[in-house]
Parts: structure tokens; sequence; C-alpha cells
């Protein structure tokens, strides 16, 4: 189990970074106000607030996750102390799980911090937790988190160098915080010829290719957990609740890649198939 | 079955050759000095025998695994001082050390490591981003000697160190030689390795130019030592004179140089030249040290392959 012994030392080390507690305060402290939104404007309750706090870990969470792990191989790569972590028997490959392990940990403990705060807030503010929500959204933040961390291992192990492992990641985050909403715009002109069919009913097909950005996956996730009423409040982009969020926008049935737990299946793809890429290329690369 | 054994071994990058088709073996408990001028080819070839680099032809074996193979095998009972790595800025170098221990499944103790290797435990609780070079190095060689391995590897061990450093790490080194631990490592300074080496190995442009022990090479290449007198004038014809173990007498001014085969010829030379009647103002004298042996080396290994371009 050398990949442990990685992952425990990979965590220690993160553990030291004042960025990234800084990063983790703010974020919890945003989580924390996002909690309070609804009692501000004066329109819902604790799970109004969870859904403020998703659509802002929507982006920060990302943002975060690339942060914490883009450098988690290329940096030591620039830096030499790969040579050092490899010198020791440990596997490229144990490498590379033990930093996706390690920098997910550091992910997941920042979440659940911020999600701790959002969830203390609303105890003190709303005098409920409203449980159920609560955790399926932390978890799913959580999930969310470790998506962007796999695609940030990913990147890590297939560059050399620092600078180029932060090109690809800033790359990243913009195709999928900005350039993704063109895509239905996109994929609509691709079709039909035109933008005048905007509005109508899709192919199921390229609803899949939106979905599949895993912020719009942890979105539709969110969406059926917290249910309709807290989805209209914060402004979330589905459609109505339960197994079938497109009834709206997909003609005939629900085909089972646009179901919510399929949704998990793209999150999950996410956290595995870049590192598996990237590691295939690092597994081969001169040092 | 030597414990490291490299065959045909050649890595090129693109067109450039970083080692050309490399025989070589090391022998179990012997140390093995790894010489030859920055960019030589050290550096690359060490790095394949530790799997940071992959041959582009030939095979490379250390303790019976091949490298490409099997390098968890091999770093399991290999200590390593690379060349050019790095640390962990933000642990403390008792954290590295424990981090290769727990590693390598060893018993040993940290703190006996870091006394070994002479940092001092004020030091050792510190953050190793604050570390001096000459304690970095000294750190990784303590890591290298977790587990208490059966080789290791050292590449430029002395970069960074000052003489006392160097001479530290050469007593280390002797100290592990004698308990039976084969030692590798490379240097492009012959200092270094000329005190505490049974054989070495000479690279050029990616080529082993000789190997051999350093009475062997020192006799292939025939050099001894020197004497050097300045005088208040110098006899006539001297240089032509003949004395039992001196190779050649030069003249230069007021300077009088004779290379002796046998060092009990400078004393012949001394007497020789005050009984021609000359007043000896000033005496040196000079063991050939390995340097002229490898200048005599490396410098006509630039002539032959110039053309070529080879860098590394």
């Amino acid at each position: 189990m050398s990949w442990t012994t990685v992952a425990r030392k990979d965590f220690a080390d993160a553990a030291r970074s004042r960025m990234l507690w800084a990063i983790v305060g703010l974020f919890a402290l945003l989580m924390g106000v996002a909690a309070l939104v609804p009692e501000l404007i004066d329109v819902g309750g604790p799970t109004t607030g969870y859904g403020f706090a998703a659509d802002l870990a929507e982006t920060l969470v990302p943002v975060t996750a690339l942060v914490a792990a883009y450098l988690a191989v290329a940096g030591e790569r620039e830096s030499g102390s790969i040579k050092v972590l490899l010198g020791a028997p440990h596997s490229r490959a144990d490498v590379t799980l033990g930093k996706l392990v390690g920098r997910a940990a550091v992910v997941v403990v920042g979440v659940f911090a911020g999600f701790l705060v959002a969830g203390i807030v609303a105890l003190v503010v709303y005098g409920e937790l409203a449980a159920a929500e609560f955790v399926s959204v932390a978890l799913l933040t959580a999930a969310l988190g470790l998506a962007f961390v796999g695609i940030a291992v990913g990147i890590s192990a297939a560059t050399a160098t620092r600078s180029r492992a932060m090109a690809l990641a800033v790359g990243v985050f913009f195709v999928f915080a900005l350039l993704w909403d063109l895509l239905p715009l996109a994929l609509t002109y691709l079709r039909t010829g035109s933008l005048a069919a905007l509005g109508e009913s899709v192919p199921a097909w390229q609803v899949l290719i939106e979905q599949l950005n895993p912020s719009r996956a942890f979105r539709q996730l969110v969406d059926a957990a917290l249910g309709a009423e807290a989805d209209a409040l914060a402004g979330g982009g589905g459609g109505g609740g339960g197994g079938n969020p497109f009834e709206t926008q997909v003609s005939g049935e629900t085909p089972f890649y646009l179901r919510d737990w399929f949704m998990v299946v793209i999150l999950g793809a996410w956290a595995v198939v870049p590192v598996v890429l990237g590691h295939l290329r690092f597994r081969d690369a001169d040092l | 079955m030597g414990v490291i054994e490299t065959e045909g071994l050649t890595k090129r990058y693109g067109s450039v050759s970083a080692v050309e088709d490399l025989d070589l073996t090391v022998e179990e408990g012997e140390v093995f000095g790894f010489l030859g001028p920055n960019g030589a080819g050290k550096s690359t070839t060490i790095d394949v025998l530790l799997d940071f680099v992959r041959p582009t032809a030939g095979t490379a074996e250390v303790l019976g695994y091949d490298a490409q193979e099997s390098p968890t095998a091999i770093h399991q009972r290999v200590g390593i001082l690379p060349e050019g790595y790095g640390l962990y800025d933000r642990l403390s170098g008792r954290k590295h050390v424990e981090f290769m221990i727990d590693s390598k499944d060893a018993t040993d103790d940290p703190d006996r490591i870091l006394e070994l290797v002479g940092l001092e435990s004020a030091d050792a609780d510190r953050a190793v981003g604050g570390y001096s070079k000459g304690m970095a190095q000294r750190l990784v060689l303590g890591m290298a000697l977790v587990g208490d391995p059966d080789l290791l590897i050292l590449d430029e061990p002395s970069t960074g160190l000052d003489p006392n450093g160097a001479r530290e790490v050469r007593r280390i080194v002797r100290e592990l030689a004698d308990g039976g631990t084969t030692v590798f490592f490379s240097s492009h300074v012959l200092g270094q390795v000329e005190a505490v080496c049974d054989r070495v190995g000479i690279m050029q442009n990616g080529r082993l130019v000789a190997e051999d022990s350093i009475e062997g090479l020192r006799d292939a290449v025939g050099t001894g030592s020197s004497i050097e007198l300045v005088v208040d004038s110098v006899p006539e014809r001297i240089e032509s004179v003949d004395i039992e173990g001196v190779s050649e007498i030069v003249v230069t001014d007021t300077t009088i140089r004779a290379t002796c085969l046998d060092p009990g010829a400078k004393v012949a030379v001394l007497d020789r030249v005050r009984s021609e009647g000359a007043t000896v103002r000033d005496l040196t004298t000079r063991e050939s040290s390995l340097e002229d042996l490898f200048a005599s080396y490396t410098v006509d290994g630039t002539k032959e392959t110039e053309d070529e371009g080879v860098t590394a």
C-alpha cells in the first residue's frame, strides 16, 4: 500500500500551505453568507440557503480544486522533488494515485469545513438544519470537488512544468465556467443551421453533451436534492424535480443518460478518466 | 554478476545523444567513481538506472533487476542522492527522513540518521525551505542511508558542500563501503573520487573512455610526480642530463621542472642541480594528481568527437 504513504505525505504537505487555508477560510465564509441570504431577503429557510450555497460552490469549488491540485505532479517535476519521491520505493502509479487521494482529501476537508459553517449559520438563524438537504448538498459539492481534483491531477500528471499545468487548468476552468454556456447555441446552430430553433425541444443527446460539464451535472443533482421550491428561488437552470428535469426541453421519454443517477456517473468519470489519461503520459515520461 | 550492469545503453534526445552504447559493470562491494565533465552523460546514466529516464536502446540492471521493469524493487534496496533534486519546502528535515523510513518500511531512528550526516536537531525540526544547499545535501544523503541499502547511488554528492562537508561525505562513503555497501558515485571533480574509489570510469560525450583502478589508469597514462626548483642560475645543458627515474627535465627562465617516474628520483634531481653549482631558492614537489590523468582522457576525447557536435 505504497500509495497511502504518498497520499499521507501529500496531505501533510498541503495542510501546511497557508494559501490553501486562506482559500478554505474564504470558501467557508462565503458558504456561511450564502446560508444567511434567505434571512436577509426574508424568503425561504435553510434549504433555500443551501441552494444559494450550491450556486456559489458551483463556481468556487472548481477553482479551489484546480488550484489545490494542478501542481500535484507537475510542481514536483519542476522542483525536482519527484526524484526524491520516486527515489523511494514508490511506482509512478503509486504517485498518481497517492496524489489523487491526497489532494481529494484536502478538497473534501475544505468543502466540509465550508458546509459546517453554513450548517451552523442555518441552525442559529433558522433554528433548524434541514438535515437531509444539508447532507445531500454537502456530499454533492464534495463530489463536484472530486471531479475537478481528478481533472487537475490528470493535467498535472500529463505536464512537466508549472506553467503548462497552470495554462491547462485555467483553460479547463474557462471552458466549463464560460464557454460551455455557448454550447447549446453552437449545437443548435450546427444541427438546424439557424438559431431560430432555440427554445424548441432538442434531441436528448444534445442535452447530454451540455450535462457532461461537471458543474451542470452537479446542478441537476442539487436541484433534485433540494426540490423545485429552493431551485426556483435560487435561480437554477433545470426544469421540474423528480427523475425527469427535461420534460419541457426534451421530446419524448427521458433517456437513462439524462436521469439523475447518470449525473453521478458523469461526476465519477471526471474524477477518474482524466487521471488515467494523465497517468499514461506520466508513466512513459522522462523526468 | 555485477551490482550495476548496463549493456549497449543508449539515450538520445531527438538527434542529440546523451549516452551512447555504454557497457558498464560495477561489482559488489566496490566504490566506483563515475567521472567526467559536466554534460558527459553521467546523470543521464544514473537517471536510467533509477528509471527516471527511459533508454533509447540497451539494457540496465541494478541488483539483478531490470531498471525499467522493477524500479520499486531496486529503490527498496538502493539509497539515492539524485542530481537536480528538490525538497518539500514546507516539511521539516526530520519529516523528510521519516517519510523515507515509512516508504521503505525501515526501522531506522531518524535522529541517528540526522546525526550521522551532521544535521543538528534544531535544524532538523525546521522547514527545509530555509536550508542552505549544504544542509539540503546532508539531508538527502541521510535519506539515502535509510534502510541500510545494498547500493548507494550518489550523483555529485559534494555539490554545495564546503571542504569539511565534502570530507565528511567521503568518510561516510568509506565507512559504508567497509561495511560491504556498494557505492556508485559521480563527480566532475577528481579529488573527490581519488581518495575513496576502488575503481573509476571516465565518461566523455556519452561514452565510457576509460574504466580501471586508479593505479591502473595511472600506469596507463604514465604520469608520475614532479619537482620544481627555482634557482639563481640554471646550469648549462641541465635538460639533457640523465638521472635515473627521471623522464623529462624542462627549463623556463630560472625554473627547472623534472618529471619523475619514481618519486625517489626527486632527491636525485635536487642533488644533481646543486652539484652543478646552482643555488636553490625555492622548491615545490607535486604528486601527479588524477587531474592530469582526467585531463589527458577528456581533452583527447573532446578532440575526437568534436565534429559530431555531441552534447548532453
